[in-house]
């Protein structure tokens, strides 16, 4: 890290004293590894001339909100990756936090008849304990059985998911989509920040920023997060010096489970209204965005501002391509393609490191 | 789990995630400019897709003017057309007239033509 600091001033200078060759070779290494980020350049550039109020102010403030409110689900995933691992459970937890949230804040409640509305920090701190409880599984079972997180996420997806449907159908509510919470739950989530212009930032935006300087102080200024990282590095290595690996593993995976809650909670009052289909894809996004943001499959690789990067940019790509109307169905393909070239990128970057 | 000998790194392997992979990086420039290429072209295709149009054959009746759809749209039903002797059945999406459309269903996928069908007078 601090090798690359001392060398960054001197880049230019460096590549003239190279030979032709080598010079072409760093230069090739530079475009290559910068490819995402100068293709979506480019896309922007192009949409923003074919669209010229995609740079208004709406439209920028639309794009900031969208971002911040994929950002902790993003964190989450950010840290199982970091670990080696990852998540693919993540969207479904999503689903399950907005639910419950939903279900413990309707103003008439057919989930539990009779029930009134509960203070809106009840209902935070149930879906952050459920969170919990199913990132603890995910922990354990990876941690202590040193199953593949792929097998123990996707197996948690489906038992999440039925648990989703099953409490659709408690009471009277039939499965049916939930709607009309409190306007305290409302105005607490979705409440003017305040304005640019006439245009009003939701409140979301600041607790997530809250959320992600939280996360940017566990991942760097604590030793679980320093852990997290020797972990993600080599494990034999941290076990050898002395990191309690399973501790780590499970604390990870419990920090995912209450971000995807927390997601989850902002979620049920962003969208007001909430189904078994919400939350649905959302870890494939928070994945594309944490490999973009170059946190690394490699294990132990990335950093908070990386997640960031990565959910603003597929987010300004992809409202930007709404706005020309491309076709939805399409756009999963390139999501696709794209994750499929990130990863391509992380490993030559990798590679070419050694 | 995995074993690292401590003495040399492998050259070219992985950890974590990819911890199977060979894959040099000749081969992974091909992969990143083949992926970025298939993105490009679905942007393009998908941005200079202005619609689809729609054409009505109406089979020896009046004519009937052809429309400008987006994907998933749906179409909107024009007037029936008229023949002399004949009695209009419906729009169908094949010229035997064997699947209808139904206007209020389906979604424009592609540009296509529809064919009317007739009913002779006895």
């Amino acid at each position: 890290m601090s090798e690359l600091k001392v060398k960054k001033p001197s880049k230019i200078d460096e590549l003239k004293a190279m030979t032709p060759k080598d010079r072409n070779r760093a230069i090739g290494d530079l475009i290559m590894n910068n490819a995402m980020f100068i293709i979506i350049a480019i896309a922007v550039v192009g949409i923003a001339i074919a669209e010229p109020s995609f740079l208004s102010v709406p439209s920028i403030v639309n794009i900031i909100s969208l971002t911040a409110a994929k950002l902790p689900i993003a964190l989450g995933v950010g840290g199982c990756i970091i670990l080696a691992g990852t998540d693919i459970s993540a969207g479904r937890q999503v689903g399950l936090a907005a639910c419950i949230a939903a279900g413990l804040q309707l103003t008439t409640n057919k989930l539990f008849p009779g029930l009134p509305v509960m203070p809106w920090y009840v209902a935070l701190l149930a879906v952050m304990a459920v969170g919990a409880v199913v990132g603890f599984v995910n922990g354990f079972c990876m941690a202590k059985f040193k199953l593949h997180p792929f097998i123990v996420t996707l197996s948690t997806q489906l038992i999440v998911y039925g648990c989703i449907l099953l409490f659709l159908k408690l009471g009277t509510n039939a499965g049916q989509t939930l709607s009309g919470m409190s306007q305290t739950y409302q105005d607490l989530i979705k409440g003017t920040l305040f304005r640019v212009g006439n245009t009003a930032v939701p409140n979301y935006v600041l607790y997530s920023a809250i959320i992600t300087v939280i996360v940017w102080v566990i991942w760097n200024k604590t030793t679980f997060g320093k852990n997290m990282y020797a972990v993600g590095s080599n494990e034999e290595a941290a076990n050898v010096s002395g990191v309690n690996v399973t501790k780590t593993i499970i604390l990870v995976f419990v920090m995912a489970g209450v971000l995807y809650a927390i997601t989850g909670f902002m979620d049920a009052s962003r969208i007001s209204s909430v189904n078994a289909t919400t939350g649905l894809n959302y870890e494939s996004d928070a994945i594309a965005a944490c490999v973009i943001g170059g946190i690394s499959f490699v294990g132990g690789i990335g950093k908070v501002s990386g997640a960031i990067i990565g959910v603003l940019l597929l987010q300004v790509i992809f409202t930007g391509l709404t706005y020309l109307s491309v076709d939805q169905n399409l756009l999963f393909i390139v999501k696709g393609v794209i994750i499929l070239v990130a990863c391509a990128i992380d490993m030559r970057k990798y590679l070419v490191r050694k | 789990m995995e074993e690292q000998t401590p003495k040399k790194e492998p050259q070219s392997s992985f950890r974590g995630l990819y911890k199977n992979v060979k894959i040099s990086v000749k081969t992974l420039d091909k992969i990143i400019i083949g992926g970025i290429a298939v993105i490009i072209l679905l942007l393009i295709f998908g941005v200079a897709n202005n619609g689809y149009t729609v054409s009505f054959n109406s089979k020896g009746g009046t004519d009937v003017a052809s429309q400008d759809c987006m994907y998933a749209d749906l179409v909107a039903e024009p007037e029936p057309p008229t023949r002399e002797g004949y009695v209009f059945s419906g729009w169908y999406m094949d010229e035997n007239c064997q699947y209808p459309w139904d206007f209020e269903i389906s979604q424009v996928g592609g540009d296509m033509t529809l064919y009317a069908g007739w009913v002779k007078c006895e």
